[in-house]
């Protein structure tokens, strides 16, 4: 009778979520919309192994849908709701379920984290994934932090190319030989539900979550400045003269094939004041992108100023830095430093 | 109290109330939680630069009142009395009367307050000099004039048309503390209320559990937190009801009698609910045979005593029943009591589906009526003569007050309903009303000015829904103040909700079904209707006004619509087809929809004028010349003429 209740719960959520969805036409509708009905059976497999009252879930993402119009917003009140789903079915306690609910808790983040959007999923290396996730999980005794540690993993794994899967297995080893040296199974129920709730807060973006994860501990901008686009790419030794636009008050740059670089690496200067602009206030452009990230040295800028693009696994943040203007200057000369490897560039993106 | 002030007051409430019950592994349980739910706070506070921070604030706090009510519900260790429970309330009350009054005391409650002033100054209750001197006042409303049908002195005094009691009873913390010191007397009654509930329903042999999973639903969410935080009689009235009524069933005279004397000083309508607990006392002693010359006496003595309150009306007003008159009592047309009874069920600005969705429950326990306590029982039977009188009123909606006023003093014993039928509802039932009532609290609480509606027949969730997408959601909320297509369906599936979905089934459905409900308004909310109410918030005004204007008194009686002059237009969607476009024009118009012009000659009443909207979409009406007030517009069916 449970798993006829089950079953019901889940066709009829993920269809009420696709009408909504279907019915959301006054703004652009994205991937994260289009997976409500999958978000919807992701929390009933939830609920069906903790309380039943997670279902609740499925009407606020529902609300969330068609009560905020602005995107980021409703993305992240959708990530809410389902870090707070994620969050109370991981500090049930155990009675009955020792392993269900872990595997299935295992299993739904990874498909919330990493199959949104569906197209992009490569299937085979996603199960690779999965089963050693899910092996984690097993060694360590299937308690809560297990699913966290399993999850961590899998969302650390770009899973391109495929030798990056050597991190989970990595994890995978280090559990078994902690085991075996004695690690007792540890629950941890509460720091577990705050770091599978942060990661599932940010599930509409996992992918800057993964590779670019400072990007989501700043205060986000009030009010972005207007940006005054300038797009010219600087190559090694070339010096570029700038009008700073009226009320400008920083320079917004990026880098050109320069992810292999490592923090404090030079890339150029701004005159006047002797700015010197090196890896650390500044990244490659594309560095946060899945199928680049594997070998890239680039941390996130310490004044990030890229924007988000693209949502789930696939999503990844401008490499932008900003970086203050000299005081009362109108005019500024930026020069790619000589010793820049060839092929790559500096990138004047703007002011602000 | 500035906001920084109020967000202190609250986090040191917030983190007081797991200490005076939880114990053990539910407070360590508790505080993790806590925690998680702080951190959840700060992350949204960081990430959404542009939320309504007070709206933002008020949330978490509900949140994580929330979660308090559930460990309190849930947890194995947990110090469970009345007295605590009535603390929790105090520390919640506490922290939301600076939330509720951050705008200025409305409706009634200025007038209580010049009451109350008038006594502590000049020791009377004459309210000229008050007027006068509306300056003076702790309430801050210099707008104040006497209210309709206030009675009158022959040496020109000018009295109110309220009963004194309330303003008596809130010298002392008006004394101590001005407005602050008022409010707070009423919040104490508040907490003397969940007291007396709690333990009422231990009286009644209602579970712990049961007990403390309704306790938050019944103290902390609409209507008893909203009129526990503002200066209104109703939540006494709750309190003395309550203590009547275990007085009643206690046996203890000495006990029921000064609280239902209590209960109509403050309202004269209460005497109908005094003759309602006296009579059904008469009928059950009668049937059981019990019924003795002594008690016989006390009834009498009781009777007689309830005139009490018709005497100080008579000495203060000249007249014994103030403003109301005893035709009040006769008998109205039963279409009236209709809309009365389903309004209170289902009209979605002021009905229980949508105001107070927890007292279903106890709706639920009516229709299980011989499986109820006793007191329930007793509850319910005693208030009938009073719902009786109040259905055909035309206010049933309790008029420029937050929703439900005319009933918060039977939530009590609904409550009591609600808790001795725990165990028979559907949980996922229980957690989608939670649920509700939590929006209800968080929307009530940020912005409490809201709760005063202009009876249009819009909700606050329709309008905000209509002005998101500029359709019209209002029309899928039952209104039974300006009856709308979907009053007497919605009605109807109130009901069979009340009797068939709340109760608890093998398979749960409660909340994918609740789900889909959801889902299908939404979607059908963004067609258009079949009638467009030309004051409603999906219309897109481009000149004009509302009418009646916004504080028109008695502006229920009207037929609300949209003024347009000469160059003033509105746009809104319609089907093809034809419509009848219900209108007013004592000058004559014309004006055009979509393509075509019509002109509307002057006339006294409304008229019905046939009009062509050839292709569906966004329709723009514009008055061309003249002036007309425009009501409504209704699609005729295929076939009628």
């Amino acid at each position: 009778m449970k798993r006829i209740q089950w079953i019901a719960s889940a066709a009829l959520s993920a269809y009420a979520c696709h009408l909504v969805v279907l019915h959301a036409t006054l703004r652009p509708v994205t991937p994260i919309d289009h997976a409500l009905p999958l978000l919807a059976l992701a929390v009933t497999a939830l609920a069906a192994v903790s309380y039943p009252a997670v279902m609740l879930a499925v009407p606020l993402l529902m609300v969330s849908e068609f009560a905020i119009a602005d995107e980021a917003t409703r993305l992240f009140a959708f990530g809410v709701v389902v870090a707070a789903a994620f969050a109370v079915t991981v500090v049930k306690d155990e009675a009955g379920q020792r392993w269900l609910r872990p595997l299935v808790v295992t299993v739904v983040a990874l498909v919330v984290l990493r199959w949104i959007p569906l197209a992009d999923v490569m299937i085979g290396r996603e199960l690779v994934l999965v089963a050693v996730a899910l092996a984690i999980v097993v060694i360590l005794g299937g308690g809560p932090i297990a699913v966290a540690v399993a999850v961590a993993a899998a969302l650390a794994t770009p899973a391109i190319p495929l030798r990056t899967l050597a991190l989970p297995l990595l994890v995978l080893f280090v559990a078994f030989l902690a085991r075996v040296f004695g690690l007792p199974r540890l629950r941890l129920a509460i720091p577990t539900a705050a770091i599978l709730g942060f990661m599932m807060l940010f599930f509409a973006w996992s992918g800057v979550t993964a590779r670019a994860l400072p990007w989501f501990l700043r205060v986000a901008e009030k009010k972005p400045a207007q940006r005054t686009v300038v797009q010219r790419a600087l190559t090694p030794g070339e010096a570029v003269r700038f009008d700073v636009p009226p009320a400008a008050r920083a320079l917004i740059i990026s880098g050109g094939n320069i992810a292999h670089l490592s923090r404090g690496a030079l890339l150029g200067r701004i005159e006047p004041g002797g700015l010197e602009l090196r890896i650390g206030n500044v990244a490659d452009w594309g560095y946060t992108r899945r199928e680049h990230y594997y070998g890239t040295r680039n941390p996130l800028p310490s004044d990030p100023a890229g924007r988000l693009q693209g949502y789930g696994y696939g999503a990844w943040v401008g490499g932008a830095g900003r970086l203050a203007l000299p005081d009362g200057a109108h005019s500024i000369v930026v020069t790619a430093d000589a010793a820049l490897p060839a092929g790559s560039t500096l990138q004047v993106e703007g002011f602000e | 109290m500035t906001p920084v002030w109020i967000v202190v007051l609250a986090v040191i409430g917030l983190l007081a109330l797991p200490a005076v019950m939880l114990r053990g592994r539910t407070l360590w349980a508790y505080a993790g939680a806590d925690a998680l739910t702080w951190l959840l706070g700060i992350i949204v506070w960081a990430r959404v630069p542009g939320l309504n921070p007070w709206l933002g604030g008020v949330a978490v706090a509900v949140v994580k009142l929330a979660t308090f009510a559930l460990f309190v519900a849930r947890g194995s260790d947990v110090r469970w009395s009345a007295n605590r429970a009535a603390l929790v309330a105090a520390i919640v009350y506490t922290i939301a009367i600076p939330m509720m009054t951050r705008m200025p005391i409305d409706g009634d409650e200025p007038f209580y307050l010049l009451l109350t002033e008038s006594v502590v100054r000049d020791v009377d209750v004459d309210l000229a000099n008050q007027y006068r001197s509306l300056d003076q006042t702790a309430s801050g409303r210099t707008d104040l004039v006497p209210q309709l049908g206030d009675p009158t002195g022959p040496q020109g005094e000018q009295f109110s048309r309220h009963e004194p009691f309330l303003a008596l009873l809130m010298v002392p913390g008006y004394l101590l503390g001005g407005l602050a010191g008022a409010v707070a007397t009423i919040a104490l009654f508040g907490v003397l209320l969940v007291r007396s509930t709690i333990l009422w329903m231990e009286d009644e042999g209602v579970s712990d559990t049961a007990a403390r999973a309704t306790f938050a639903l019944f103290a902390f969410a609409p209507p008893v937190l909203f009129y526990a935080t503002r200066i209104w009689p109703e939540v006494p009235a709750a309190f003395f009801f309550v203590e009547a009524l275990r007085g009643v069933r206690a046996g203890r005279t000495k006990k029921w009698l000064p609280m239902l004397l209590g209960l109509v000083l403050l309202k004269l309508r209460f005497l109908l609910v005094a003759i309602g607990l006296l009579a059904t006392l008469l009928w059950q002693r009668h049937r059981s045979g019990e019924l003795r010359s002594r008690e016989t006496r006390r009834l009498v003595l009781a009777a007689a005593l309830l005139a009490v309150p018709m005497v100080i009306m008579y000495l203060i007003s000249g007249d014994a029943t103030s403003v109301h008159t005893w035709r009040e009592l006769l008998p109205g047309p039963f279409d009236r009591y209709a809309i009365g009874f389903f309004g209170i069920l289902a009209d979605g600005m002021s009905g229980i589906a949508f105001q107070a969705p927890f007292y279903l429950l106890g709706l639920f326990a009516i229709t299980r009526w011989s499986g109820t306590p006793q007191g329930f029982r007793l509850g319910i039977l005693a208030s009938l003569p009073y719902l009786i009188y109040l259905l055909p009123r035309h206010e049933w909606f309790g008029g420029w007050a937050p929703p439900l006023r005319y009933l918060v003093f039977l939530m009590p014993v609904l409550a009591l309903g609600a808790a001795a039928m725990w165990e028979r509802f559907s949980r996922g039932a229980i957690a989608v009303i939670s649920l509700a009532t939590a929006g209800l609290v968080v929307h009530g609480v940020a912005f409490p000015w809201r709760k005063f509606h202009i009876a249009n027949g819009e909700n606050a969730v329709g309008a905000w829904l209509s002005a998101l997408h500029h359709t019209d959601y209002s029309r899928l909320f039952p209104s039974f103040i300006r009856i709308n297509n979907i009053a007497w369906f919605g009605a109807a599936v109130v009901v069979l909700i009340i009797v068939f979905g709340l109760r608890r089934y093998r398979i749960d459905l409660a909340i994918p079904v609740a789900a889909l409900l959801l889902a299908i308004a939404f979607a059908a909310g963004q067609r258009p209707g079949a009638r467009i109410e030309f004051e409603d918030t999906h219309v897109e005004h481009r000149g004009g006004e509302l009418f009646p204007e916004l504080y028109r008194v008695f502006r229920v009686a009207y037929r609300g619509g949209w003024l347009v002059h000469g160059g003033d237009s509105m746009s809104f969607l319609a089907g093809p087809g034809l419509w009848r476009l219900h209108a007013v024009t004592g000058l004559g118009a014309t004006i055009q929809i979509g393509e075509r012009a019509y002109e509307i000659q002057p006339a006294e009443g409304y008229q019905e004028i046939p009009v062509v909207i050839e292709n569906g979409g966004r329709v723009t009406l514009t008055c061309l010349s003249g002036a007309l007030n425009l009501d409504r517009m209704d699609r005729q069916k295929a076939g009628r003429q």
